[in-house]
């Protein structure tokens, strides 16, 4: 069951005259339906998924306007897509979460750059940059360069993302190019508002079909003998056309001062941080009147040559703020300055790292060298008032009023580096007295399985069997069950891309002499891994094991329908059996398990690991995401017993008398509602385990105790809520017959208190 | 009460107006987006401008995560300030913390400063995984963290927010919301909070009883508690103490006495007594050695067999504690299944040595030594009632089991080196009490402990009583403790026991 959105849809459906309040990521969409779009797709990932989510739940909005939505299965499918806008005049975006996704989409996005588009084509993507980020960190520019694509980084206000989707659109258009913006996450996370305006209803759509299809035209195709042309198409026309319509339509922001010996060229996402940092250096405010003038990059390609040497022209030097590695756009300035023939001195990763993210820490540590560096060589004059420049007049709230305009003189810039390396200097010593009153480090607290997750059990079984028969290699994937890396699972040797595990483990099954175990969701499967990794499997008579996890959702991305999600009047998933196209692919040795039985899913495992049928064997692990079963399941369980229905509901115990304190237990499992306390014992004083209120009654604990042999504190319990007359009865006679024979009293007990004191 | 607080005097040195800076830490699935969302809300019907940003992520599945709000008063034709998206080290006016270690991890970011910052965090702990899997007990310190914290904000309120969010029946996003009010730090007022929960529209009476909670939790910590009580501190066993102990050890001896008397029989409890009395005359031995032997043996001599779990489990008590733990009401029927898995070496634990000896011989040949029977044992019904109620019965029996018989070999050899430490290193001879703690749990667990203690025995101990003791003999002990206590595949014992031998070889090639 998908998260439901109701609110979100309400403010997508605002018009002109009202304000638009909520998340960047959802700014973008209605930014979207603004802008006249005609087909959305895109895959899901943080931080962007919400695009979608909502969008697929507001079926009027897209039926009135005539959308057309696609989820897609991966993001190549999602760049495809984008072909829609190579012979058609109809806007179209996509999103995913990048670099991933855009490594994906690199096949069908270097085609839909080659060919260019005539309908605007928009590429959101979530850049998963810096903290709070799951993938590897590198940057969506390099393909934006190598394909040239033009990028937009906006600046992370709400009017400004809200503009650069529009005027994507139009950029899009006017040079046949596509267009990719990129947010990173706190930008997509967001809050703010904006002045809505209309939706508009595209030209061309669903509810406005053209007759016939385009004409053929060959010089539309990404083949050859054609592509040679679109390459210096790209070059000599598209190129030119962008940088123009930059400067035509003010997309880059110019703060401060007209003149000045220093300048700074920052990347539109950071410029919040930067901005944070010169006003704690004196030199700028919260309304963004610095006093060193500013370039902000809401377009990181392609650059306007012609911008950036009439902001340098005149200047002593120039700091670029540039996050990640490489230095693309310190290195296209710096080729521009030179071919200029201009001296402005060129900073950029001499002063701020080359690689990691750009934090306030980070930021005021390269200003403040920057502006040491600079203090030596800027013009020592009083300070000089100058207007803004004109081009700062397309945003007109930002940069304007008290205190901008005023260039900022070296005396200033040397006080502006000490006011920051002082705040540095604070935060050392912070951090260094609190780690002397700590004594310890802190333990790490990574993210893990959820309460009754499906997909622990199965880890529990591996470790379990481990336990006995030794290691194997482990080829993990990306999705919840990444989760099985931390502790306490530790389990997993390599993780190359989503849906990738089993091709991960394709050669490394030749050099073992045990069968390596690769793990999947059912997302990676339909993402990548039935092509990329099962029918590979099958084609080499690879000899391995294959672990399917089937929780039914795209979970980890917010429990999206998958093509093998049970269909439901919710969601929209079709019930394409797994299980099926495993055969239809010719493989044998295929076994369905319940994840939460962990003796059976052990027995399975060692099944597969020890049969003596050559070939991929694969174990599908059915087990409902139970993030999305409490969402269905709660509430309805709720009204049932609210309504005077019967309902059992279940929970797990820890017999506090019985558990001696080992906790074996947790080290198998790794469930949040399973914890420790106090030990009650007076003379035992290790903490028990204990299960807490957030227990969803999975069955785990138990089926833990009974594989691995544990102990048995275990118990679950019970509750019948609203027993009906037979219930009661049999309890009441039961208790009767019970009574008969005695209980257990159990002795006087001084408190642990009085003897832990004793001790 | 419901008086704006004023936004605070400019911090930094920059010039204009500063936000209100607050970064909330929580963890995933806590509802610190709500909570960020309700301030949010609030703010901007308060006439503020407001920006803020998070970075859940994967966070929804329990991880640590952070929401950063900053709020700063409308100023006509100033309407689109530039908020940060990230929070700069030292310059919040708040951290509102769910989780006492995950306050610690921001001071210890250096995000809090002693100059400007009220730190609100929740005492109660939600353990990490390090902590909850670690061997013995991988609890931080709370004390510390406390004292860390304390020394590092500007002001700190401190409560424990999850039991007054449990007493509301409320979400402990709401009491802490609450929290915040009371602080009286935001510029806003109660009462927009209060509308911000109304307006959100969900479980709305929850939230609000949540809110005055905390409220309230935080006002009537400002007021000065009444002086903790010392009951529960002083010794004061209900149990008839024995006489002839110290206090210290009369409490322990008393708890062990009436645990072995409800374990065994009076008689059990005696022969108990007797053996603290004589090691009480030992020489060496002293106080605080005594009642760690009283302790380690009313645990050892009470080992949980068959017969001891099925008596803990029809335990009368046992159904109102469970109907509170499962906040069962009043009417509803409660039913405890109890997961049991005897394994071989306990069922035929129970026969006489005898037959019991030649049996676990013959299943070890037959590798049927890991064989056990799953059993799902209903106790509040009859039939498990009275599966439970015959295993029980055999305390009479108990006497003459193998298990019984097996666990006396083994307190005479323990006992047998605590009384000959004793005579060598009176200080190592504690060590050797405390190894008893290895020895625990149930089935592979009990067993690791088990070998994990013989090897000990035999590698450390015996032969170093067989030769002379060295210097460092208790340091060797406590190490070699600890190290079978770091992980239960024992490589950290094999290690640490490698280590010592060395050690030991090498003083001896350098005294020939």
């Amino acid at each position: 069951m998908e998260v439901s959105f109701r609110k979100e849809i309400a403010n997508l459906k605002l018009g002109a005259g009202s304000t638009f309040r909520g998340e960047g990521i959802l700014a973008v969409t209605k930014a979207l339906l603004q802008s006249g779009v005609g087909y959305v797709g895109g895959y899901q990932g943080a931080p962007v998924s919400h695009l979608l989510d909502v969008l697929l739940q507001s079926e009027d909005i897209l039926t009135e306007l005539g959308i057309h939505l696609q989820t897609c299965t991966n993001e190549a499918a999602a760049a495809a897509l984008l072909a829609a806008s190579i012979n058609y005049p109809v806007r179209g975006a996509v999103t995913w979460k990048s670099i991933v996704g855009t490594n994906v989409a690199a096949d069908a996005l270097s085609n839909l750059a080659s060919a260019g588009v005539i309908g605007g084509a928009l590429i959101v993507v979530g850049e998963d940059y810096g903290e709070g980020a799951s993938v590897i960190q590198e940057r969506t520019h390099a393909f934006a360069l190598k394909s040239s694509v033009w990028l937009l980084d906006p600046r992370p206000d709400l009017p400004t993302i809200v503009r650069m989707v529009e005027k994507g659109f139009e950029l899009s258009e006017a040079t046949n190019t596509p267009v990719i913006l990129e947010l990173r996450i706190r930008a997509c996370h967001v809050y703010g508002s904006f002045d809505a305006k209309d939706n508009v209803a595209a030209k061309v759509s669903t509810n406005a079909r053209l007759a016939a299809p385009a004409t053929f035209d060959y010089a539309k195709l990404s083949h050859p003998p054609v592509t040679f042309n679109q390459e210096i198409d790209k070059i000599t026309r598209r190129r030119p056309l962008a940088e123009q319509f930059i400067l035509d339509h003010n997309l880059n922001d110019l703060l401060g001062p007209a003149d000045g010996d220093i300048g700074i060229i920052v990347q539109g996402g950071l410029f919040n941080v930067l901005n944070d940092r010169l006003a704690h250096a004196g030199l700028s405010d919260i309304y963004g009147n610095t006093k060193v003038p500013t370039l902000i990059l809401n377009v990181t390609n392609p650059l306007s040559s012609r911008q950036i040497t009439d902001f340098c022209a005149g200047k002593k030097a120039v700091l670029v703020v540039e996050e990640g590695a490489p230095d693309f756009l310190e290195q296209a300035i710096g080729q521009i300055l030179r071919k200029a023939d201009l001296q402005t001195k060129l900073h950029g990763k001499d002063c701020l790292p080359m690689a990691g993210e750009y934090t306030p820490l980070v930021m005021a540590d390269g200003l403040a060298k920057f502006f040491k560096a600079s203090a030596q060589t800027a013009n020592p004059a009083a300070i000089v008032s100058s207007p803004v420049l004109p081009e700062a007049s397309t945003q007109k709230r930002l940069g304007e009023g008290q205190g901008g305009g005023a260039v900022a003189a070296s005396d200033q810039l040397a006080r502006a580096a000490d006011l920051l390396t002082a705040w540095l200097t604070e935060h050392k010593t912070r951090v260094a007295q609190v780690a002397a009153a700590l004594k310890t480090p802190l333990p790490a607290r990574p993210p893990t399985f959820c309460t009754g997750c499906p997909e622990r059990p199965v880890f529990s079984a591996m470790k379990i069997l481990r336990q006995e028969t030794g290691a194997v290699h482990v080829a993990a994937d990306i999705g919840c069950h990444a989760f099985g890396t931390f502790a306490p699972f530790s389990q997993g040797n390599s993780i190359l891309g989503y849906g990738m595990s089993l091709a991960s483990a394709a050669a490394v099954s030749s050099v073992q002499q045990k069968r390596p175990v690769s793990i999947m969701g059912d997302g990676g499967f339909w993402h990548n891994g039935l092509l990329s990794g099962v029918a590979s499997a099958a084609f080499n008579k690879d000899d391995g094991v294959l672990i399917i996890m089937n929780n039914g959702y795209s979970s980890a991305t917010g429990t999206q329908d998958l093509p093998s999600s049970r269909p439901n009047d919710e969601g929209r998933g079709k019930g394409i059996e797994i299980e099926r196209s495993l055969r239809a692919l010719g493989l044998g040795w295929i076994r369905r398990v319940r994840t939460y039985g962990v003796g059976d899913v052990k027995r399975l495992l060692e099944a597969a690991l020890t049969s003596k049928e050559k070939g991929l064997k694969v174990i599908i692990a059915d087990g409902e995401c139970q993030l999305a079963r409490q969402r269905r399941v709660r509430p309805a369980m709720a009204s049932a017993v609210a309504a005077g229905k019967r309902v059992v509901r279940q929970r797990f115990w820890i017999d506090p008398e019985v558990c001696t304190g080992d906790r074996s237990c947790i080290r198998l499992s790794g469930c949040p509602s399973l914890t420790v306390k106090p030990s009650e014992d007076p003379l035992r004083t290790d903490p028990i385990a204990h299960v807490n209120s957030d227990c969803v009654g999975c069955g785990l604990c138990g089926e833990i105790a009974h594989a691995a042999q544990l102990c048995p504190s275990f118990a679950r319990i019970d509750i019948i809520q609203n027993p009906g007359p037979i219930d009661r009865w049999k309890h009441a006679t039961s208790r009767a017959l019970m009574r008969l024979f005695g209980v257990e009293r159990a002795p006087k007990q001084t408190t642990a208190e009085s003897v832990g004191a004793a001790l | 009460m419901n008086a704006m607080n004023p936004i605070p005097p400019p911090a930094g040195p920059g010039p204009g107006p500063q936000p209100f800076r607050l970064l909330i830490a929580a963890l995933g699935g806590e509802g610190g987006g709500v909570l960020a969302g309700w301030i949010t809300e609030a703010a901007l019907a308060s006439g503020l401008v407001a920006s803020r940003t998070s970075i859940p992520g994967v966070a929804q599945r329990t991880g640590a995560t952070t929401y950063y709000l900053e709020m700063v008063a409308a100023q006509p034709g100033m309407l689109s300030p530039v908020l940060a998206l990230n929070p700069a080290p030292g310059q919040l006016d708040v951290l509102l913390a769910s989780e006492l270690l995950e306050a610690t991890r921001l001071a210890s970011a250096g995000m809090i400063a002693p100059s400007r910052t009220t730190l609100i965090a929740n005492t109660a702990r939600v353990y990490t995984m390090d902590e909850k899997m670690a061997m013995t007990d991988g609890r931080i310190d709370t004390a510390r963290l406390i004292s860390a914290l304390k020394s590092a904000a500007n002001r700190t309120i401190l409560a424990d927010f999850n039991s007054a969010a449990t007493a509301a029946q409320a979400p402990l996003s709401a009491v802490l919301l609450g929290a915040l009010a009371a602080s009286r730090t935001l510029p806003i007022a109660d009462d927009a909070l209060r509308d911000a929960i109304r307006r959100e529209g969900k479980t709305v009476s929850a939230n609000l009883a949540g809110f005055e909670a905390g409220l309230k939790t935080v006002a009537q910590q400002s007021t000065p508690a009444s002086a903790p009580t010392m009951a529960g501190l002083v010794p004061q066993a209900r149990v008839a103490a024995p006489a002839e102990f110290t206090a210290r050890t009369s409490v322990v001896a008393a708890e062990g006495v009436a645990r072995l008397t409800d374990y065994q029989s009076a008689a059990y409890a005696e022969r108990y007594l007797a053996t603290l009395r004589r090691f009480s005359v030992l020489p060496g031995m002293d106080d605080a050695a005594l009642a760690e032997l009283a302790r380690h043996l009313a645990v050892r001599m009470s080992v949980e067999d068959v017969t001891r779990v099925a008596q803990l489990k029809l335990r009368e008590t046992r159904i109102a504690r469970v109907n509170a733990e499962a906040k069962a009401r009043p009417g509803d029927i409660v039913d405890i299944t109890e997961f049991m898995k005897p394994g071989m070496d306990e069922i035929l634990g129970m026969f006489p040595p005898f037959l019991a000896r030649p049996s676990i011989r013959l299943t070890n040949r037959f590798g049927l030594s890991k064989a056990a029977i799953p059993l799902t044992v209903t106790t509040t019904r009859l039939w498990g009632f009275l599966r439970l109620k015959f295993l029980a019965s055999l305390r009479g029996w108990r006497p003459h089991t193998n298990k019984f018989h097996e666990e006396q070999i083994w307190l005479a050899r323990w006992l047998a080196l605590v009384e000959t430490t004793l005579k060598r290193d009176p200080r190592a001879a504690r060590e050797v009490i405390t190894t008893a703690k290895l020895v625990r749990g149930y089935g592979d667990t009990y067993r690791r402990g088990l070998e994990n203690w013989d090897r000990i025995a035999t590698s450390l101990i015996e032969p170093a009583l067989a030769s002379s003791p060295p210097e460092n003999f208790a340091e060797q002990i406590l190490q070699a403790r600890l190290a079978a206590e770091k992980d239960p595949e024992g490589q950290a014992l094999n290690a640490t026991l490698a280590a010592i031998q060395r050690a030991q070889t090498a003083t001896f090639q350098t005294a020939q």
